[in-house]
C-alpha cells in the first residue's frame, strides 16, 4: 500500500470519528446550550471501554499493561459497550451541571472535571495503565490482508457516521429540536411553558455522550492504542472550534467546520516546510492557528460558516 | 506531628504564590466580570521573561519586576483591544471564556515555538535555608512569602487609602453609578488590568523560582489552584483570594503529605468543583463586587 | 365546596425573604375562576416577588399556594405549567434563536414529538398534531396583528412585539391560570386597548388572569377584583372604584 493511500485512509477515519464527536458536542452545546467542556471524557470513556472489552486479561500478556477488565469481546459488542459508556459518562457529567451556574463558570467547572478525570486516570495506574495508556488494542478483520482490512475499516466508520447522523437528526429536527433550542435560548422561559429542563439536558448529554463514545471506540480500534495524551483538554478546544467555525446548532455547518479544522488545519500544518529541527513544531503551529481561528470567528462571524437555517412552516401543512 | 508542621509550612510557601496569582485573577473578574483563562499562559510568559533575564545575569528580583511590568502591559492591551470590545458588543459570557482559553493556548504554543518544550530552571538558588517553627524553608521561599505579603499589603493600602483605590472599588461594584459620579471608568479599568497583570507576571516568576524546573505548562497547571482560591474567598474579592490562597496551599500540601503526592493537584480541582457546585459565591460571599455566579 | 365554585388560586400566608428583607410578609388572597384580578401597589411592595413565588420561579419561605384545591407550594415552574399555571416575565423573555411562530409552537402542550416514541418514530408520529399547532399559532399571530412577522427571528423583533410574543406563547399552553407581570408596559395605548379586549374575551372563555400592573387605568377597566400590597403585606382587597377612595390606599401610593 502506497504512503498516499495509507494517508488517505487515516484522513478518512479521523474525519469520520471527528464528525461523530462534533455532532455530539453540537447537539449538547450548539443546539441545547450545555457548556460541556468535559465532552472529551465521553470520547475517552468510549475508547477505554472498547480497549478493555477487546483486550484479554492483563495476565495474558504477562501483565506488561495493567488495567481492569479484559474480556476478549468481539468488535461490534465492544463498540456498543463504548457507546454505552459514553452515554453513561455523559449523564454523570450532566449531573454535575445541575446547579444553575452562569454559563462561563459552568464551562470552567466542566474543564476542571475533565482535568480531574485525566489526573485520576494518570495517577491510578492499575485502573487504565496510567500515563502510558493502553496499547495493542485489537482491530476487526485482522485476519484479512492489511490493505483490505484498512479499507473495510473505512467502510465501518462510514456506516457508523451514517447511522450516527440519522440518529442525530432525530434530536435536532422537529418538535424536540425546537424545544432544545428554546432551552438553549432561555431555560427559565422554557420551564415556564412546561419543559422539564433537567430531563431534557440529561437526555441530550446521554445522546451526545453516546456519539462521543462511538467516536472514541472507533478511533481506539483504528489506532490500536489510547493514552491520556489523546484526551488532553486542548482536544475539546479543537472540537469546539470545529463547532463554532462550522456554525453552532447546524448539523451541516458543523460537518463543514469539522472538515476545515480537523483536516485542513490540523493536518494541513503537517505539510509546512521544515523550519527548524524541532520535532513537534508543526503541531504547535496547528494549535496556534486553531486558537487564532477561534478568536477570529468569535470576533467576525460568531454564527459560523453555515449558520442554522431558518425553518419555514408553509401554510397549514 | 512533624509531617503536619512541614506540610503547613510548605503550604504557606506555595499558598503565598497561589494567593498572589489568585488576587490578580480576582481583581480582573471583579473589575470586568470576565473569567480570564489567559491568565495562566500570561503567568507562563512572566516565568519565561524572567528566565531570559536571569540567564543573562540580571538579578532574579529585578527580573521579577520587569516580567511583571511586561505582563501587565500585555494584559491591559489584551483587555482593552480584545475582551472589552467583545463584551461591549454583547458577546455571551461563554464565548468570552472560549476566547480567553484560545488566547491562552495560542500564547502557550507561541512560547513553546520560541523556547522549546524542554524543562527550564532558574538555576542554583542560594543554599541558605531558614529554620522557622520547625520547618526548613529556602531563602527563595521565604523571600516569596515576604514579597507576597508586601504586595498584598500594598494592594490593600492602595484600595483603601488612595483616591485611585476608591475609584477602583466604585467601578468594580457599580460601573454605571461610578460613571455618573464622574469616574473615568475605562481608564480605571485599564489601571486595574495593569496592576493585576503585574501580579500575574510576578506570580509566574515566583512559581518558576519555587519549582525545581518548569515548562510551558507551568501557568495553566497553577491556574486551577488560583481559581479555586479566588472562588473559595468569593470571586471578585481580593481579600478572600488571599485567604483562599493559603487555604488551598495548605490543603494541597496536607493531601500530598498524607496520601499520594500526585493528588496535590486533585485537591485544588476538588475544592474548585465542590465550591462551584455547593457555594459558588465563596465562603464569605462577594463583598467587594456584587457579581453573581448563579445563572 | 365543589371544585367549580372553588377559587382557582388560593394563596395562604405566603412568606418570602429576599435580600434580608421580608419582601412578602404573610400574604393571603384568592382568585376566582374566569376573572381578572389585579395585584397593585407602590414600588417595592413585593408584588413581583409574590408573583414569582406563586409562579414557581422562587421557592417560598412559608405559606401555601393552592391551585384548584391542590397544594402546589414550592413546585418547580415546569410542573406548575403542566397543571395549567403559566407565568410571563417582566422583561420579555422570548427565544431569540427561534422565529416568532416557533416561539408559539414550542409552547403547545403535550407534544408527541418530544416523547421518546416521537423522537424515534419521527414525522409520521407527530405530523398531524404539529400541523394543528401551526394553524392555531397562525390564528393567534393574526389576532395580534403579527402574521407578517411569523418567520422573523424573535431576537429581531421590537420590544412591544416581543411582549406580544411572550403573551401569545403563554396562551398557546392552554393555561387555566395566567400570571402576567406588567403586560401593558411599553405598549402603545391602542395596543394596550386591544390586549385588554383580548383578555376580557379570554376570561369569558374560562381563562383566569392574575396581573401585576402599574397602569391603574388598565386595572380599572378590566379587573373585577384588585388586591393592594404595600411593604410585603396586603393592604386592601376589592373593586378598584371603592379602593380608590380609601385613605390607606392613597397613603400607600404617596409614601411607598
Amino acid at each position: 500500500m502506497g504512503g498516499w493511500e495509507y494517508y488517505l485512509i487515516v484522513l478518512l477515519v479521523y474525519l469520520g470519528t471527528d464528525l461523530l464527536a462534533a455532532w455530539g458536542l453540537n447537539l449538547e452545546f450548539g443546539v441545547t446550550g450545555v457548556a460541556n467542556l468535559a465532552y472529551i471524557v465521553t470520547i475517552a470513556a468510549g475508547a477505554y471501554t472498547y480497549a478493555i472489552c477487546t483486550l484479554g486479561p492483563p495476565a495474558a500478556t504477562g501483565n506488561f499493561q495493567q488495567y481492569v477488565g479484559g474480556f476478549y469481546l468481539p468488535f461490534p459488542v465492544a463498540v456498543l459497550a463504548g457507546v454505552l459508556a459514553g452515554a453513561v459518562v455523559g449523564i454523570l457529567i450532566g449531573l454535575t451541571g445541575l446547579k444553575r451556574l452562569r454559563q462561563d463558570y459552568q464551562a470552567i467547572a466542566m474543564l476542571v472535571v475533565s482535568l480531574m478525570a485525566a489526573t485520576v486516570v494518570m495517577a491510578d495506574t492499575p485502573f487504565l495503565n496510567g500515563n502510558a495508556g493502553l496499547g495493542l488494542i485489537p482491530a476487526p478483520f485482522s485476519d484479512q490482508d492489511p490493505e483490505i482490512q484498512r479499507w473495510l475499516y473505512v467502510g465501518i466508520v462510514a456506516v457508523a457516521c451514517v447511522v450516527g447522523y440519522l440518529l442525530l437528526r432525530r434530536f435536532t429536527t422537529g418538535p424536540i429540536g425546537r424545544t432544545l433550542r428554546a432551552v438553549r435560548d432561555d431555560e427559565y422561559a422554557a420551564a415556564a411553558i412546561g419543559k422539564d429542563i433537567v430531563v431534557l439536558r440529561l437526555v441530550v448529554q446521554a445522546a451526545g455522550g453516546a456519539l462521543g463514545g462511538a467516536s472514541g471506540a472507533l478511533l481506539a480500534a483504528f489506532i490500536g492504542g489510547w493514552s491520556p495524551g489523546a484526551w488532553a483538554y486542548v482536544e475539546t478546544l479543537a472540537l469546539l472550534t470545529a463547532v463554532i467555525v462550522g456554525g453552532m446548532g447546524s448539523d451541516r455547518g458543523v460537518s463543514i467546520g469539522t472538515f476545515v479544522i480537523a483536516i485542513l488545519v490540523l493536518q494541513g500544518v503537517q505539510f509546512l516546510p521544515q523550519i527548524s529541527f524541532r520535532i513537534g513544531l508543526r503541531e504547535d503551529l496547528g494549535w496556534i492557528v486553531l486558537g487564532t481561528v477561534t478568536i477570529l470567528f468569535i470576533w467576525f462571524r460568531p454564527q459560523g460558516i453555515l449558520p442554522e437555517r431558518r425553518p419555514k412552516y408553509g401554510g397549514s401543512s | 506531628m512533624q509531617l503536619l508542621i512541614e506540610a503547613i509550612g510548605f503550604g504557606i510557601a506555595s499558598g503565598a504564590v497561589i494567593a498572589l496569582g489568585a488576587v490578580g485573577f480576582s481583581v480582573q473578574f471583579g473589575m470586568s466580570n470576565v473569567l480570564n483563562i489567559t491568565y495562566g499562559s500570561l503567568m507562563t510568559l512572566g516565568a519565561y521573561i524572567g528566565l531570559v533575564l536571569t540567564d543573562r545575569g540580571v538579578n532574579v528580583w529585578i527580573s521579577l519586576a520587569i516580567a511583571g511590568v511586561v505582563v501587565g502591559a500585555v494584559s491591559v492591551g489584551f483587555h482593552r483591544w480584545l475582551l472589552a470590545p467583545l463584551v461591549r458588543r454583547g458577546t455571551r459570557a461563554f464565548a468570552i471564556v472560549i476566547v480567553t482559553v484560545s488566547a491562552g493556548v495560542v500564547l502557550q504554543y507561541v512560547i513553546v515555538a520560541f523556547a522549546g518544550p524542554d524543562a527550564k530552571s532558574y538555576g542554583e538558588q542560594s543554599g541558605q535555608t531558614f529554620y522557622l517553627l520547625g520547618v526548613v524553608l529556602t531563602a527563595s521561599q521565604v523571600a516569596i512569602i515576604v514579597l507576597a505579603a508586601v504586595l498584598m499589603l500594598g494592594l490593600h493600602l492602595l484600595l483603601t487609602r488612595t483616591t485611585l483605590g476608591r475609584a477602583m472599588r466604585a467601578t468594580a461594584s457599580n460601573r454605571v453609578l461610578a460613571q455618573s459620579c464622574g469616574i473615568a471608568t475605562d481608564r480605571i479599568s485599564d489601571i486595574a488590568w495593569m496592576l493585576s497583570g503585574m501580579l500575574c507576571g510576578a506570580a509566574g516568576v515566583a512559581l518558576a523560582i519555587t519549582t525545581v524546573s518548569f515548562d510551558f505548562t507551568l501557568g495553566p497547571i497553577f491556574l486551577i489552584p488560583m481559581i479555586a482560591a479566588a472562588v473559595l474567598g468569593g470571586i471578585g474579592q481580593p481579600y478572600g483570594a488571599m485567604l483562599g490562597g493559603l487555604v488551598v496551599g495548605i490543603a494541597s500540601e496536607l493531601a500530598a503529605a498524607y496520601t499520594n503526592p500526585a493528588y496535590r493537584e486533585v485537591v485544588a480541582f476538588g475544592i474548585l468543583v465542590v465550591m462551584l457546585l455547593v457555594r459558588p459565591n465563596g465562603l464569605f460571599g462577594a463583598a467587594w463586587a456584587t457579581r453573581r455566579l448563579m445563572a | 365546596m365543589s371544585n367549580a365554585a372553588r377559587p382557582i388560586l388560593e394563596v395562604v400566608d405566603l412568606v418570602k425573604h429576599y435580600g434580608g428583607v421580608r419582601a412578602v410578609d404573610g400574604v393571603s388572597f384568592s382568585v376566582d375562576r374566569g376573572t381578572i384580578t389585579g395585584l397593585i401597589g407602590p414600588n417595592g411592595a413585593g408584588k413581583s416577588t409574590a408573583l414569582n413565588v406563586i409562579g414557581g420561579f422562587l421557592p417560598p419561605d412559608g405559606g401555601q399556594v393552592l391551585l384548584d384545591g391542590d397544594d402546589v407550594t414550592g413546585q418547580p415552574m415546569h410542573r406548575l405549567a403542566r397543571r395549567g399555571l403559566v407565568r410571563t416575565f417582566q422583561m420579555a423573555r422570548v427565544f431569540g434563536g427561534l422565529t416568532a411562530i416557533e416561539n408559539l409552537l414550542v409552547a403547545a402542550p403535550e407534544q408527541k414529538g418530544e416523547s421518546a416514541r416521537g423522537i424515534f418514530e419521527g414525522k409520521r408520529f407527530w405530523r398531524k398534531q404539529e400541523s394543528d399547532a401551526v394553524e392555531r399559532a397562525r390564528e393567534m399571530l393574526q389576532a395580534f396583528g403579527m402574521e407578517d412577522k411569523a418567520d422573523e427571528y424573535a431576537r429581531n423583533l421590537s420590544g412591544g412585539q416581543k411582549r406580544a410574543v411572550e403573551t401569545m406563547r403563554a396562551l398557546m399552553t392552554e393555561p387555566k391560570l395566567l400570571l402576567l407581570d406588567e403586560p401593558m408596559a411599553g405598549l402603545s395605548p391602542s395596543l394596550s386597548r386591544q390586549l385588554e379586549d383580548m383578555f376580557l374575551k379570554l376570561t369569558s372563555d374560562g381563562l383566569t388572569l392574575l396581573l401585576v400592573e402599574h397602569s391603574l387605568d388598565t386595572v380599572d377597566r378590566i379587573c373585577s377584583k384588585v388586591v393592594v400590597m404595600a411593604q410585603g403585606k396586603i393592604l386592601a382587597e376589592g373593586r378598584m372604584t371603592e379602593l380608590r377612595s380609601r385613605k390607606e390606599v392613597q397613603d400607600a401610593y404617596v409614601i411607598g
